[in-house]
């Protein structure tokens, strides 16, 4: 392949190397599982990768509702923790749904950030989550809006010389994410649907991975859905609504006739699993 | 042992002596003449590339040889001398979980680091959800999956 590798230990450093390299020299490495491929395939030819192994930046810490994850630990580490399960299962559920257990134990957030892929099982969750990913550059850090952060397909607003250091979900949420495969490992989804529900409003947040240029939220369905449990009746208009409007294509995984079938499925599924318990009327037993 | 070697198999070797940009699987095959591990994608899909890193499996296809200095690498040539790992080699071969026996060492690997990260308590449904980044080609998966019954039952 041809590269040599470079791994410094301070974030500065590293973002300065990067701002120095000509476009297409360097490559960013967390976890590899994107980049090497990329690499041996040709469809990136650098002369040389930054390594972000030595960065202190594989980290998990909570600050009251508010979860920072470091933009290198490994996958697997998220899923694992057990606050992360119980206080947002909707991203322990799309992490797990990544690759495979030994592709999680390499692959990072901030890999899958970095590669924005609109098929990816972790931006649908991130946008429902309202996370913010926090950038580190040669002379100023800043915060971007994860629905900001992805402009396109593989295009963030990542500037020369910045790194994504680490991942902010401001408020723990009931959530959920679902997705549809050929195989439900190693195989990337057709449709992935998360869901999750805020402490205020919009109270629904509704997100896809599987359609085009990029993960979206689908605020139309949002709106649809009461603060409290949805009727039977609401949670159809909404999944109805996602079908009709979700900017589906047809590529080798799936047709746009399949995914609209699928979406509104997943999202009667995912908002019905998160649904607040019906409070009975006083005086109901 | 520093930031200069890697322990495979229990022997240090020295990173110096490997390109930059050589990947684990390469190393352990063709450099250290560890041809237990197999080549069966190259690109992460199929598992028969697995090694443990520090305990955990790990894809050697998808992983720089230079982004583990300190680390420890079992392959399946040294996993007998785990307790678990040799549980794990019995039952595959109680059940007769081998045909071509391509895909063996990483099943065999990925099962033993699977069974030591999990609790003894984790369901049978999680154990076989987390094996499916191993593929198999020949068996149709019923012997394996009565492997893995087998050597869940044997390390409780
Ligand atoms: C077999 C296989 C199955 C897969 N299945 C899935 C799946 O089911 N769902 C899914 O969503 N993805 C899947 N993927 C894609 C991939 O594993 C994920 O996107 C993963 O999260 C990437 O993380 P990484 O650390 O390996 O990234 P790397 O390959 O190291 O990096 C990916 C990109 O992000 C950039 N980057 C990495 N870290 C940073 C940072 N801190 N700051 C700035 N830029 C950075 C890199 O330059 C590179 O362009 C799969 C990949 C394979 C090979
Ligand atoms: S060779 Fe590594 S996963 Fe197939
Ligand atoms: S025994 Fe042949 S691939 Fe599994």
């Amino acid at each position: 392949m041809g590269f040599t590798l470079v791994a410094p230990d301070q974030p500065k450093e590293a973002c300065a190397l990067l701002a120095r390299s000509a476009p297409g020299e360097i490559s960013v490495l967390a976890g590899g599982t994107d980049v090497l491929p990329d690499v041996e395939a040709g469809r990136v030819r650098p002369s040389r990768l930054l390594s972000l192994r030595r960065l202190p930046w594989r980290t998990l810490g909570w600050n009251g509702g508010s979860l920072t994850i470091g933009s290198t630990l490994p996958l697997r580490e998220i899923e694992a923790d057990p606050g992360v399960r119980e206080r947002i299962p909707g991203l322990a559920q799309a992490v797990h749904a990544v690759g495979s257990l030994a592709l999680r134990h390499r692959a990072t957030l901030g890999g899958n950030l970095g590669r924005a892929a609109p098929t990816s099982d972790l931006l649908p969750i991130l946008l429902t989550l309202d996370a913010v990913v926090n950038l580190v550059g040669v002379d100023a850090s800043r915060s971007v809006p994860v629905d900001q952060f992805v402009v396109a397909s593989r295009s963030t607003t990542l500037r020369p010389g910045e790194l994504i250091a680490s991942i902010t979900i401001p408020e723990a949420r009931p959530s959920q994410y679902v997705w549809q495969r050929v195989r439900p490992s190693n195989d990337i989804s057709q449709v992935g649907v998360a869901a999750a529900r805020a402490s205020r409003p919009p109270y629904w947040r509704i997100a896809l991975g599987g359609v085009v240029p990029r993960s979206i939220r689908l605020e139309g369905a949002e709106r649809l859905l009461p603060a409290v449990r949805p009727l039977v009746s609401e949670l159809e208009a909404a999944a109805a609504l996602a079908a009709r409007l979700a900017p589906f294509a047809t590529d080798k995984r799936a047709s746009e006739a399949y995914r609209r079938q699928l979406v509104g499925i997943l999202v009667r599924r995912a908002v019905a699993s998160i649904s607040p318990p019906i409070v009975p009327p006083v005086g109901v037993a | 042992m520093g930031d200069s070697e890697l322990v495979v198999n229990g022997r240090a070797t020295a990173l110096a002596s490997v390109p930059e940009d050589e990947r684990l699987l390469d190393t352990l095959r063709w450099r250290l003449g560890l041809r237990g591990t197999k080549e069966g994608c190259r690109s992460g899909d199929c598992g028969a590339c697995v090694v443990l890193v520090d305990g955990r499996s790990t894809l050697s296809c998808l992983t720089l040889t230079h982004e583990l200095p300190g680390a420890s690498v079992t392959t399946i040539e040294s996993i007998s001398e785990d307790p678990v790992g040799r549980v794990v080699q019995d039952a595959f071969v109680a059940e007769g979980a081998v045909q071509c026996g391509y895909c063996t060492p990483g099943f065999v690997v990925a099962l033993t680091g699977l069974l030591k990260e999990l609790p003894p308590s984790a369901p049978l449904p999680e154990l076989l959800d987390e094996m499916q980044g191993n593929l198999c080609r020949c068996t149709g998966y019923g012997s394996i999956v009565r492997a893995i019954v087998r050597a869940r039952e044997a390390t409780r």
